[in-house]
């Protein structure tokens, strides 16, 4: 055994307040370096707790533990998504359970909407976590955007898709859609041009 | 200017999770209008972490220590997960005679179910949109004087005012408002606006008209109703 758990007597007296500063160092190194030793100690802290509150949840200790193992998962899988200036580690924590509790409830009673926990409240989606925090106003220029680029000739939109909405470099479009790398570059341009365009005279 | 909110309970209960799908989807489409009520949210979700999570743990027996034991062994042999990528962006705005609306973040998942307009009586339009439950969803829109007769409702309905005004005769709505109806409620929504009022509703039973010779409609209120 690499790591054991150090269940610690003081653990179970310490608010989430009162170690949130250190809990956000530890999932900050797990981000950061993988830090097994650190992720140890959020386990240790939030593993416990989580199961109190599912198995008040969800009545059973198998989908109980299953729900912890769940979020501990995302913890460690996603700890870069985590970020210390939107929320405390406890709230972040308690929302990835929540979602997923709502999910595997949905799942359980065989509910037939078609939604789930990540279109509402957008928690672990990288694209989208930050939709919510913004402004009225910046959501709404989002949009306008949203909207701009819909009008773009398809060409230069599967262009502009390729490189800022999947990250790709110039070249690998290039190479995927079989066209020069100089052709990328202008329709580039072009694009960033008319929606430059769009966005004046909107204003 | 929002005025009307859902009430801090559904709020609360919102943030724990606890509101069946349809009324979450509501209330979040209502949130991603509404900044008051995203702040509410975001303090209320804070509150119930702390809340949930103080709870020191008890009973714990060598088994469950075990348990846990193992589960921390198997979470750490995961992989880190890759960066998540959306291939494309989702539709975010609805046409309607050549006008564009934009539609809140979570009802855009939506838009592709969209069926397409169909133009009822009293300059009334809507689109039926699927949610997959059982009820209806439809996007309304209520042409500059136009409305539905006045009626009651069997079950609940949830409206979302997305852009434009209507008057229900009990109250004045605007952009981002939000309605909870039921059999209690008597209302006729009418919009003056000059540009009209597009709303979103879900209803889980038919309409009921209540007067005049709007309830004649009864028989086919399953028209207001997908």
């Amino acid at each position: 055994m690499l790591v054991g758990i150090p269940l610690e007597q003081s653990n179970s007296v310490v608010k989430p307040k009162d170690c949130a500063g250190e809990m956000s160092e530890y999932i900050v190194a797990v981000a950061e370096g993988r830090c097994k030793r650190s992720f140890a100690r959020v386990f240790s802290y939030f593993a416990p707790r989580l199961r109190s509150y599912a198995l008040k949840q969800m009545g059973n200790e198998a989908l109980a533990m299953e729900l912890v193992q769940d979020t501990m998962s995302n913890v460690w899988q996603k700890a870069h998504l985590f970020n210390a200036e939107k929320g405390s580690p406890s709230t972040w924590i308690f929302t990835i359970a929540r979602n997923i509790r709502f999910d595997m409830l949905r799942k359980l009673q065989n509910r037939k909407e078609d939604i789930c926990s990540d279109d509402l409240w957008p928690v672990l989606c990288e694209q989208t976590a930050d939709a919510n925090e913004t402004s009225l106003d910046e959501q709404i220029t989002l949009e306008q955007i949203g909207f701009m680029f819909e009008s773009l000739p398809i060409k230069q939109k599967a262009v502009i898709e390729a490189i800022y909405i999947d990250g790709k470099s110039q070249q690998e479009v290039a190479d995927e859609l079989s066209i020069p790398l100089g052709t990328v570059k202008s329709r580039t341009r072009l694009a960033l041009q008319r929606l430059k365009g769009m966005l004046q005279d909107h204003d | 200017m929002t005025k009307f909110h859902p009430a801090p309970e559904q709020l609360k209960q919102f943030a724990q999770g606890a509101l069946s799908p349809v009324e979450a989807i509501m209330i979040s489409a209502h949130c991603d209008m509404c900044a008051r009520c995203q702040h509410v949210v975001k303090t209320e979700t804070a509150q119930q972490a702390n809340h949930v999570l103080s709870d020191s743990p008890s009973n714990y027996t060598e088994h469950i220590r075990q348990d846990l034991d193992s589960m921390l062994a198997s979470i750490t042999q995961l992989p880190k997960a890759r960066p998540f990528r959306s291939s494309r962006i989702p539709p975010s705005t609805i046409e309607l005679d050549g006008r564009r609306f934009s539609v809140p973040r979570t009802l855009r998942k939506f838009i592709p179910t969209m069926g397409n307009w169909s133009g009822l009586v009293g300059r009334l339009w809507q689109a039926p949109v699927d949610i997959g439950a059982s009820g209806a969803a439809n996007f309304i829109y209520m042409g500059p004087g136009g409305g539905v007769p006045e009626h009651t409702h069997r079950g609940f309905e949830f409206t979302l005012v997305i852009d434009g005004e209507f008057d229900d005769g009990i109250n004045h709505y605007a952009a981002g408002d939000f309605i909870a109806m039921d059999e209690e409620h008597t209302h006729t929504p009418r919009s003056d606006d000059p540009h009209g009022c597009l709303v979103f509703s879900v209803l889980d039973q038919p309409l009921h008209f209540t007067s005049g010779i709007a309830r004649l409609l009864n028989p086919f209120s399953h028209v207001f109703f997908r």
